[in-house]
């Protein structure tokens, strides 16, 4: 089993006819990621490798049944693009855009709160079941393989870093995926922790966490209150980052009310996570703990 | 994006919301002659970046227009926190009889607006809510429905209990700034904006004597007027912009190794690596997406970097090649002969390729990260 993204998860693609979108939706197709629209107004009629294209949401709807959409769309777009696929009932959105602006973000998680929407991202690569054969965004499939861990991170790069090495060490992954680099994120590491906790195909978690903000300690929060029993390993980046500034993502930034390392490390040690400092050290803890014996 | 203090101040005043008389100076002359203007008593308020302008002693208060330039004189000369005070605010002295605090900032737990409202203006609000919480009041907002008339009103119906003596129009005075402050931070897509102090006059009247905005850098194509250097050089600020036109994160740091990475967050660990092993970086790149070309341009900011003993490349290919980034570095070494070693660090798609083209000009990439730092740490040694 996995989380959110199943065999059976039927995918729309907005914007499908831009280039990296039509690059990606071949990729998905060929992972075996069920997609069967794509929106483009203006573009209603046309096909994509095989997936036909609709000028609005609403027509996409009436010919098919939508669980999830992936939005290629570019920032400016976002959050019309967002707000349409929530009215028209999309319980499940994957929004891999970078640099959405802060307002139309919130503006978004409020309606998605309304509406008991599930957003990943947004600035993620998205998610990926390897055990259903599902992949909703662009996370390169070669590193990916059916297993029982569960994967949570802020970054992408180092999702596929530390990835690879799980499946070189032949610990497979039940569902990855990328929460996102900002500041907000529809799906923050406390909601998707309760998710794994709830899978039978997830035995263990990763996290994958860097400075700034506070979604780490609020993981910890959830860890120590005892609502998540399986164990959790956790790495986080940029212990040695200069303070004030933004590290590439927007959300990775230490100010002056916290967001360092240590306080996270700190706070996850405390409930109960395992925390390695380098990203090799927890990787070897994993082995040790749930490798084949 | 951090706005100065007359640029809030003007914003403020666009949206209805009293400000002082004053205008800016560039000059001790033009100090004096705003002073003349504005009659009696002036504030003399260096425009910083930088906060905490009282404490460093940089407000200043004259009475008459020679003592204003006189002083202005001390305050052009000075830097605050490294900032050179290139303007200030001449602004007439308000005569108050209290002070409030009216803040907007994004709780990033809950995802949404909070206003911030407290009897005692004039201290740091985070200070304020840890010593006495009972004197700030959080109101969360909804955004989609915004700060309403009642919210508003029952806000300002606050302020009047824990301040008696304002007579009820100036309640409403109160009610009609929140929701004009509150449109103000949404147009404007702030992530903090803040009147601090809120003063109260004599007659009961409000008066924005101080202002901070803070707007989101994503938010910046909608406020395009705005954007321009800002305490930094024409020349940093250009080439923060052409790095942000690419979507690459650039931060200068003060050691030797250069990393040359995509991914923030791989980055991020890669300069973890590298202290925690002993070294130093000299700086904190992230490229967005990499290819030949990219991997050719980012060459260039290490190109005429003196500091440079190392420069340690990342290559973990996932949705680009090996190969095709390969070929980026030897386009670059083809052209230029830096001064610096280079260790690669390579894996992903196309690697055995990428790896014959590395080979071929000498380079014998490394596969594991660890040892890839560890590379590059005992080569930026060997330079010394």
């Amino acid at each position: 089993m996995s989380i959110l993204a199943f065999r059976d998860t039927q995918v729309l693609i907005q914007g499908i006819t831009g280039t990296q979108a039509r690059h990606h939706t071949e990729n998905m197709l060929a992972y075996g990621t069920r997609i069967v629209a794509g929106v483009r107004p203006g573009s209603g009629g046309e096909q994509v490798h095989g997936v036909p294209v609709y000028n609005s949401i609403e027509e996409a709807c009436r010919d098919h049944r939508i669980d999830a959409s992936v939005l290629f769309i570019p920032a400016k777009g976002v959050k019309a693009a967002a707000l349409e696929a929530m009215q028209n009932h999309i319980k499940l959105l994957v929004i891999v855009t970078e640099h959405v602006p802060l307002h139309d973000a919130m503006e978004i998680f409020e309606d998605a709160r309304n509406r008991g929407v599930v957003i990943v991202g947004p600035n993620t690569p998205g998610m990926i079941s390897p055990p259903e054969k599902a992949k909703l965004g662009f996370v390169p499939t070669m590193y990916f393989t059916p297993g029982p861990i569960g994967v949570a991170s802020r970054s992408g790069t180092l999702t596929y870093e530390l990835v690879s090495r799980l499946t070189a060490a032949g610990l497979g992954q039940s569902t990855v995926i990328g929460v996102g680099g900002d500041r907000i994120v529809g799906l923050p590491f406390a909601d998707a922790l309760r998710l794994f906790e709830k899978d039978p195909g997830t035995q263990a978690v990763l996290l994958i966490g860097e400075i700034g903000g506070a979604m780490e300690e609020e993981a910890a929060a959830l860890i120590a209150r005892g609502e998540v029993r399986k164990p959790v390993f956790v790495y986080i980046a940029g212990s040695t980052a200069p303070e004030g500034q933004r590290i590439g993502h927007a959300g990775a930034i230490i100010g002056g009310t916290g967001g360092t390392v240590q306080g996270k490390i700190e706070s996850l040690q405390k409930a109960g996570a395992q925390v390695g400092t380098t990203i090799a050290e927890v990787i070897e803890r994993m082995k040790h703990t749930l490798g084949k014996k | 994006m951090k706005l100065y203090e007359y640029e809030a101040k003007k914003l403020f005043e666009e949206a209805g919301i009293p400000i002082p008389q004053g205008a800016l100076a560039a000059s001790p002359e033009e100090v004096r002659s705003i002073a003349e203007r504005l009659g009696g008593p002036v504030v003399l308020k260096p425009q910083t970046l930088s906060k905490q302008r009282g404490k460093a002693g940089l407000i200043g208060f004259a009475d008459s227009p020679p003592e204003a330039e006189e002083f202005s004189r001390s305050l052009f000369s000075r830097k605050h926190e490294d900032e050179p005070i290139e303007h200030i605010l001449v602004e007439e002295k308000v005569a108050l009889k209290g002070e409030l605090f009216v803040g907007l900032a994004v709780d990033y737990k809950e995802s949404r607006p909070v206003l911030l409202l407290s009897p005692q203006g004039g201290v740091e609000i985070e200070t304020l809510a840890k010593e006495q919480p009972g004197l700030v009041k959080k109101w969360p907002i909804t955004v989609s429905r915004g700060l309403s008339e009642k919210d508003a009103l029952s806000l300002a119906e606050y302020i009047r209990q824990e301040r008696p003596g304002a007579p009820a129009d100036r309640v409403t005075e109160l009610q009609r700034l929140l929701l004009s402050f509150y449109t103000l931070f949404k147009k404007m897509d702030c992530e903090l904006a803040e009147i601090n102090p809120l003063g109260i006059r004599e007659d009961f009247s409000l008066i924005a004597l101080d202002g901070a905005m803070v707007m989101d850098d994503e938010a910046q194509f909608r406020h395009t007027e705005l954007v321009r250097p800002r305490a930094q050089s024409e020349e940093a600020f250009k080439r923060d912009q052409g790095f942000k036109n690419k979507g690459w994160t650039y931060i200068q740091m003060e050691g030797d190794i250069g990393i040359l990475s995509s991914g923030a967050g791989i980055t991020m660990a890669i300069l973890d690596l590298i202290h925690l092993k002993g070294g130093k970086a000299a700086n904190f790149l992230d490229t967005a997406q990499m290819n030949r070309q990219g991997i050719f341009e980012a060459f260039q900011i290490f190109h005429n970097s003196p500091h440079l003993k190392c420069l340690l490349i990342n290559i973990f290919a996932g949705l680009n090649r090996c190969d095709d980034l390969a070929e980026g570095i030897k386009d670059y070494l083809s052209a230029y002969q830096p001064p610096f070693p280079i260790v690669v660090r390579m894996v992903g798609n196309r690697e055995k390729e990428g790896r014959e083209v590395l080979n071929s000009i000498g380079i014998q990439p490394i596969a594991s990260l660890e040892e890839s730092v560890d590379g590059a740490i005992s080569a930026a040694e060997a330079w010394k």
